[in-house]
């Protein structure tokens, strides 16, 4: 039967040309809107190109010198750290404490335990930026509900959003109020994958407290998850945007400047494409390294079952 | 039989064909629609009634100037600009600086004819450079003082004695200040925009005339800081983002917000019934007046079409919008001052509309008085240097010495800038 379909091309031929067919489109496209786009940049970075300028000169490295020297450049990849270095292990731990409570909790009652999760994963499936209008009325310094209590209980208020010194810790206490909910997911999956037998096996050999539990056997075995959320977590902190976009727009006098929001002002405020695209250039090996670190250094250690 | 239906229907054909080649369609971009989509509705119906045998084909407004540009910018590269477009009066350079802009000159022909129409010297150099005229502004507005009156009247001050100098002002906001923990004096933003405002009244200039010098560290520029720094010290001013000053003077916990005369309506209406929102004129500091001018934001029309056919119709269009009939229909739809003076002087045109806005009139007169342009700062580094200045005079508003900082600041704009 099979000799009748392929009287022409060898089967291996044959074979090759359907896999070209099922994986040639998507590379095609993958090519075109991700690796051809990337080069552009990455070759745009090394001029002085204005956006819808005419013409551009090359200027070799100059883009990148001034983002590692200039005083605003520097500051940027700064706050950025500084944002991610509080984010990632804030809403790393609460939320494993948060999907821990939710496990216990669905263990005796289901329905409480849903609506707990469900509260804590609308801030994600909210838009974040309409999110975000909600909390400057929170944080209003006059009007706000949280000075308004803090006023009440004989704290004097902050300006969240308009202090220098605060508005990066503000908005990194939202960026974590916004992970939260999708760690706990994840964290929760994980948990669920945990058979139960184990625990059983740990009580048999002495190890029947919380907490003694927690670090023989919930731990370990959640280490593929906490791997993937903290991969996921530093991703998404080091490409904070929306909430400084519409909360501060990087200010007050930088204060607030992210590198993914210092790439947007110089691109599209100030039309420097050519420096907008040096920040894309640092900001892209800077997450792709850190990943890259991550998983080839952090899964030999991870215990796998 | 058969023949006399194909000569109908090619008759009939060839009447489409006519109609079409009177009309023209030319493509318009906007920006702001919060304020302007009402405005570009009623300006399109009264301009096609004029004009049948032109239409106009809108584009999506872009949601501020800002953003109406870049995509002005992605159309020219893509090829696909629009045949005419409103942009922001300080952001029409960055096309021009393109060659984007078609210069108007050839159009307006004789000056003094154009003059004649109500185009007056000051309101034109809202749209020149380099000699030549390159938008029409179409809606202007300045600074001026949002009061709100019952705080003002609680601290003592009175409102048909309002304070007409920054020291009558600053003292003001003090006593206002002094009324409650969680009422505040007065509020304005450092924005490049306002500054510029605080130091043409002092009677400085950001650069000199033919742009060559970065002049704003002159002693006009450091009174304008001190301003500033002494609002902040003495009457107690704090910085905020520009919407969080709004909302607290609508709820009627800040007493003077000084902003936009654009924001007019806005303001008014956000107020409600709580109070009611009193306009008053921006302080003019500089004993020479005459050396006064308050930079102007707003809307310019340019024009960007190459094709001569469109273009006609376009300088049609121009014409209708920045004209007196034109100029109505913007005025008493925002809190913008007219760009044309026939409607200013004609009291047939906005007579009625003057009488229930007394705001207005606040915010015209200084327009036709002390309007200038809003500087843009020349070369590529031309919008980033207005962040420097406002994270300086930030500085400045928490307490660091304004001399020094406005020092600074104009030291690195001339790195910027490359103006040493």
């Amino acid at each position: 039967m099979a000799t009748v379909t392929t009287p022409m091309l060898p089967r291996r031929v044959h074979n090759a040309l359907t896999d070209l067919a099922l994986v040639g489109p998507a590379t095609l496209a993958m090519l075109c809107l991700i690796f051809v786009p990337a080069v552009l940049v990455a070759v745009l970075s090394f001029t002085d190109y204005q956006f819808g300028a005419k013409a551009f000169n090359w200027i070799g490295l100059e883009n990148y010198v001034e983002l590692f020297t200039d005083r605003t450049g520097k500051r940027a990849v700064f706050n950025t750290l500084y944002y991610a270095a509080i984010v990632i292990p804030c809403s790393m731990i609460l939320s494993l404490l948060v999907a821990m409570g939710v496990h216990q909790v669905a263990s005796w009652n289901k329905t409480c335990a849903n609506i707990f999760r469900t509260s804590f994963f609308l801030p994600v499936a909210a838009t974040l930026v309409a999110m975000a209008t909600v909390w400057e009325m929170l944080l209003h310094p006059t009007l706000g509900l949280v000075n308004i209590v803090l006023d009440m209980i004989g704290i004097g208020g902050e300006r969240w959003l308009s202090d220098r010194k605060l508005v990066l810790t503000t908005l990194a206490a939202i960026g974590v109020w916004e992970t939260v909910g999708y760690n706990m997911v994840l964290f929760l999956a994980g948990l669920a994958s945990i058979p139960r037998h184990l625990y059983e096996a740990a009580e048999i050999d002495g190890a029947d407290r919380g907490w003694e539990r927690f670090w023989t056997v919930t731990w370990p075995m959640l280490g593929p998850t906490t791997l993937f959320v903290m991969v996921i977590t530093a991703t998404r902190s080091f490409r904070v945007f929306e909430t400084v976009a519409t909360l501060t727009k990087g200010g007050p006098a930088f204060a607030s400047d992210t590198l993914v929001y210092a790439m947007y002002r110089e691109g599209f405020i100030y039309f420097k494409a050519g420096y907008a695209s040096a920040i894309t250039m640092v900001f892209f090996i800077f997450v792709f390294a850190l990943t890259m670190l991550k998983v080839v250094v952090a899964e030999r250690k991870v215990h796998y079952r | 039989m058969r023949k006399s239906i194909i000569a109908a229907v090619a008759g009939s054909f060839f009447a489409v064909g006519m109609a079409q080649a009177e009309e023209t369609t030319i493509r318009v971009h906007y920006a702001h629609p919060n304020i302007f989509s009402k405005i570009q509705e009623k300006l399109a119906v009264a301009f096609e009634a004029e004009h049948p045998e032109i239409k106009l084909d809108f584009d999506a407004p872009a949601e501020s100037y800002e953003t109406g540009v870049q995509s002005l910018l992605r159309d020219a590269v893509a090829n696909k600009l629009p045949d005419v477009a409103f942009a922001g009066l300080s952001t029409w350079r960055i096309l021009e600086a393109r060659g984007l802009t078609v210069p108007l000159d050839e159009f307006i022909g004789d000056e003094a004819a154009f003059e004649a129409q109500g185009y007056t010297p000051a309101l034109r150099s809202l749209g020149q450079y380099n000699g030549k005229q390159h938008a029409l502004a179409v809606a202007a507005s300045t600074l001026v003082v949002y009061a709100n009156p019952e705080l003002v009247e609680r601290a003592g001050g009175d409102m048909d004695n309002f304070p007409t100098d920054f020291d009558g002002l600053i003292e003001l906001s003090a006593k206002i200040n002094e009324l409650d923990r969680r009422i505040e004096g007065a509020w304005v933003s450092p924005h490049d925009w306002r500054f510029q405002s605080f130091l043409g009244s002092f009677g400085g200039r950001p650069l000199n005339a033919d742009e060559t010098k970065v002049t704003f560290d002159s002693e006009a520029g450091i009174a304008a800081a001190t301003v500033y720094s002494r609002l902040a010290e003495e009457g107690g001013m704090q910085f905020y983002e520009d919407s969080v000053a709004r909302q607290a003077f609508n709820a009627g916990t800040l007493g003077l917000y000084i902003d936009s005369s654009s924001l007019m309506a806005r303001v008014i209406e956000g107020a409600g019934d709580r109070f009611e929102v009193s306009v008053q004129p921006f302080p003019i500091a500089a004993e020479d007046k005459a050396s006064v001018y308050l930079p102007t934001g707003g809307s310019g029309m340019v024009m960007l079409t190459e094709d001569k056919a469109k273009q006609d119709a376009v300088w049609k269009y121009m014409q209708f919008v920045s004209g007196p009939k034109g100029a109505k229909i913007i005025v008493e739809n925002s809190g913008y001052a007219p760009t044309n003076s026939l409607v200013v002087e004609d009291e047939s045109y906005l007579g009625d509309f003057y009488k229930s806005n007394a705001g207005a009139r606040v915010a015209h007169a200084q327009v036709a008085n002390y309007a200038g342009p809003w500087y843009a700062f020349p070369g590529d580094e031309g919008v980033a240097v207005t962040d420097v200045i406002l994270a300086g005079l930030i500085e400045v508003i928490e307490g660091e010495d304004p001399e020094e900082i406005i020092k600074d600041v104009a030291a690195e704009v001339r790195d910027s800038l490359e103006l040493n």
